[in-house]
């Protein structure tokens, strides 16, 4: 009889593993933070004075105009850091966090599209409504079937990894 | 999913790239915010009252320095709410202002829950030795101008000037003092006489401020209040002063009373750009109309100042 000439090993693509997107995503907060958003360390330690508790520093800032200062920086951090994601993920499909981890980023219909990569990082904005994505996403990666964030539903975004069946 | 596989190059340029572009946004923050954030650690607060003490920001005083007292009192408020400062350094480089702005600024030092310090540098006289008196210790150089506790409302009157040109003043009021003080006519003995009652009536309640900021004795103060000025080192045997020298001596004084290394921070009105491209077209706008103004309802002259 003849055999079946069939490869050795066999690949599929699944859903990553939740402890890999978490270690992929920790690793890419240190990298912005360490490069991207090493600029505005230095203002926010400046513009927040030793020794406060937050309910000082809460008390100091409210009403003044460093509130606002405030504001437009970490709405400027929160654009960079959406910046990095897309033009990583809309170029390769992967961030470093995501490289270091195998992890990649796929569309649940064939190619990604811009609007889909800059909705799936939406709670990077630190306006209501996103911020109540920072409970839910999580919430939804943990308890979905898929490990899909609320906000990679929304975008029709799903982060793989490749399975290999030996 | 892609199959592009990953490049680090691409990687890291886009790294440095929003790098970069944050360098660049921080700048702009910084500019339009006119925030400077090097400065706002510290524990001892220095605001600079400097030129004449003013009431209002927009004054008339286009190239001249000004020390507005909204501005000086909200730097002093937050001084004072900032648990880091615990104590305040006024450098005082002023011939005074107005009798008003000067004691707006004095009971917002008096206020302040920390130790306060005034600095008198080349000059501190008149409604800025009021604010100096107001603070918990008054230092000031040997050759600095001090002191000058009194009123004064001069003014220049033009009714001779008028006549040479063949002009009238049309007096039409309601009221028999409204025009008093206006330069278009000769003042009446009698508004003299009002006039000279209430620059005795605010000097007397200067002087009465000063001293009970000095612990002085009224015959004390009225040996001093007589709009004399006077060199640091005289104003330090009248008790108008508590030590002479410069910032040393002033920081020596803090660090001795809160046993603290001092580390002071220039507490400042720092205008961002926005704020400044908008202060030049407002002032330019508001000179405008004031000419205009002034042109048709042309006011009194009179300013009562320290």
């Amino acid at each position: 009889m003849k055999r079946l000439d069939l490869p050795k090993e066999r690949q599929f693509i699944g859903p990553a593993l939740v402890w890999k997107r978490i270690a992929a995503f920790l690793i890419d907060m240190m990298i912005l933070n360490l490069i991207v958003l090493f600029p505005f360390r230095k203002l926010f330690q400046s513009m927040l004075p030793k020794e406060y508790s937050f309910s000082e520093a809460y008390n100091s800032f409210a009403g003044t105009m460093s509130a606002s200062y405030i504001s437009w920086i970490s709405f400027a951090m929160s654009v960079l850091a959406i910046l990095y994601f897309f033009m990583l993920e809309r170029k390769m499909s992967q961030t470093i966090g995501k490289r270091l981890m195998r992890l990649y980023v796929a569309g649940d219909k064939g190619k990604l599209k811009a609007w889909q990569l800059l909705a799936r990082n939406i709670a990077f904005i630190p306006i209501f409504p996103f911020i109540l994505l920072w409970v839910l996403d999580p919430l939804f990666m943990v308890f979905s079937k898929t490990n899909q964030r609320l906000s990679e539903i929304l975008s029709k975004t799903r982060v793989v990894e490749k399975y290999s069946l030996d | 999913m892609e199959k592009s596989g990953f490049r680090w190059g691409y990687a890291i340029f886009v790294l440095f790239f929003l790098a970069l572009i944050g360098f660049i946004a921080v700048g702009f923050i910084s500019l339009f915010a006119g925030v400077d954030v090097e400065d706002l650690n510290g524990n001892v607060a220095m605001i600079p009252i400097e030129g004449i003490i003013v009431g209002t920001d927009d004054s008339d005083l286009l190239f001249e320095s000004a020390a507005a007292s909204p501005d000086i009192i909200e730097l002093i408020e937050k001084a004072d709410e900032n648990p880091n400062i615990k104590a305040i350094i006024f450098e005082i480089n002023s011939p005074g202002g107005s009798a008003v702005a000067s004691e707006e600024i004095a009971n917002a030092v008096k206020k302040v829950n920390k130790t306060t310090v005034a600095w008198i540098r080349e000059a501190g006289a008149s409604g800025a030795y009021w604010i100096a008196s107001s603070a918990d210790h008054v230092v000031a150089n040997r050759v600095s101008i001090t002191g000058s506790i009194g009123v004064i409302a001069s003014y220049l009157e033009f009714p001779g000037f008028l006549d040479r040109y063949n002009l009238t003043y049309r007096r039409l009021v309601s009221g028999k003092y409204k025009d008093i003080g206006s330069p278009l006519k000769e003042m009446t003995p009698e508004e003299e006489e009002i006039f000279q009652k209430n620059l005795d009536l605010i000097r007397d309640y200067f002087a009465g401020e000063v001293a009970k900021n000095r612990n002085m004795s009224k015959k004390d103060i009225d040996k001093v209040a007589n709009g004399l000025f006077y060199l640091g080192v005289q104003a330090k045997e009248l008790g108008l002063v508590d030590e002479l020298g410069g910032k040393d001596e002033a920081i020596a004084y803090i660090e001795n009373k809160e046993k603290i290394k001092a580390e002071v921070v220039e507490y400042k009105t720092d205008k961002g750009l926005l704020e400044l491209l908008g202060d030049v077209s407002s002032r330019q706008s508001f000179f405008v109309g004031k000419g205009i103004g002034s042109s048709l309802f042309g006011s009194s002259a009179l300013k009562i100042s320290t």
